[in-house]
């Protein structure tokens, strides 16, 4: 990575053009050429920097449900609780966080109802109690912003 | 599968073929249009149109942060009562280091209300603009969830056709 990479990623996190050659505008922006930005681009997304490049979605504007998971379970049963709950494709983010609740996930779907089945279904696979699931939907937004500043 | 009828015919079109993040080419909407069977100028049209009303928050790369040396995250949760969650939530929203900010319910065995993503480039790192964060906002109740294991991050699936099609 060196400067240009940088440059490269500050400026593709924000507004990438919506229209036909939106590379074009982006190197002309950087001062460099639609060849080398793109080459770069390419480079970053084969090397895993960029995880992709698409749209956020804003999901309740779809009339879709989302919220915050989490389960406790004992050190033995980590990673059978990490696949079981990593197989719904309703549950887009898992994450194994060191305390007592220790498997965090979001779960995005098209209704509430979905949502209480999958954890409904994932308490009962792990054998789990009332007190070891928390559900836990945003009540109020502060901030959304999950871009990186790389320097 | 149902996704709600106030979407067009289009819009579900550009959906799918949007959802799963876009073709690294150098022409990433039209070839988009074509494999959704769109005209490229309206698919074009749906997306500005989304950007507009706020159906898409914002098109770009997805940055992989342990990639780029900020490595270290953690979730920090907050105890703050329902009077000082407005100014408690804002306030440390204001931090840089912070991506996410939320409000969510408490119970007995978690107390926790305010909930931050903070990311840094190391544990102490991280440890230290927690620190900053509980002296600015007052609140000394809180717990460091460090990051120990990346299990899953996917897009969403919107459309389900797509799964079954690419199954």
């Amino acid at each position: 990575m060196d400067q240009l990479d940088s440059k490269i990623l500050n400026a593709l996190q924000n507004d990438f053009p919506i229209q036909q050659k939106p590379y074009e505008t982006i190197a002309k922006r950087l001062q460099i050429s639609t060849d080398q930005l793109f080459d770069r681009v390419q480079k970053l997304v084969d090397n895993g920097t960029i995880r992709r490049i698409g749209a956020s979605i804003n999901s309740h504007k779809f009339d879709f449900k989302s919220t915050l998971a989490t389960i406790s379970v004992t050190p033995d049963k980590l990673q059978k609780a990490a696949r079981t709950v990593e197989k719904f494709h309703e549950v887009t983010h898992s994450y194994q966080r060191n305390d007592k609740f220790n498997i965090w996930f979001t779960i995005i779907a098209p209704t509430e109802e979905r949502i209480e089945q999958i954890l409904k279904q994932i308490s009962s696979e792990l054998s789990l109690n009332q007190n070891q699931v928390l559900n836990l939907p945003m009540k109020r937004l502060f901030k959304l912003n999950a871009k990186f500043k790389v320097s | 599968m149902v996704m709600s009828d106030k979407i067009s015919d289009i819009e579900r079109k550009v959906l799918a073929v949007i959802q799963g993040g876009m073709p690294v080419s150098m022409t990433p909407y039209k070839d988009m249009a074509e494999s959704a069977g769109l005209d490229t100028a309206e698919l074009i049209e749906v997306l500005r149109g989304w950007q507009e009303n706020g159906k898409i928050r914002r098109i770009g790369a997805i940055v992989n942060h342990f990639k780029v040396g900020l490595g270290a995250g953690a979730m920090v949760v907050w105890i703050v009562g329902e009077d000082k969650i407005e100014e408690v939530g804002q306030l440390l929203a204001g931090f840089d280091e912070v991506t996410h900010a939320y409000e969510r319910p408490t119970s007995d065995e978690w107390p926790y209300s305010l909930y931050t993503m903070v990311h840094g480039e190391s544990e102490e790192g991280v440890g230290q603009i927690v620190a900053k964060m509980s002296q600015a906002c007052g609140v000394s109740d809180y717990r460091i969830l460090k990051t120990e294991k990346e299990l899953k991050k996917v897009p969403p699936t919107y459309i389900c056709e797509e799964i079954e099609e690419h199954e």
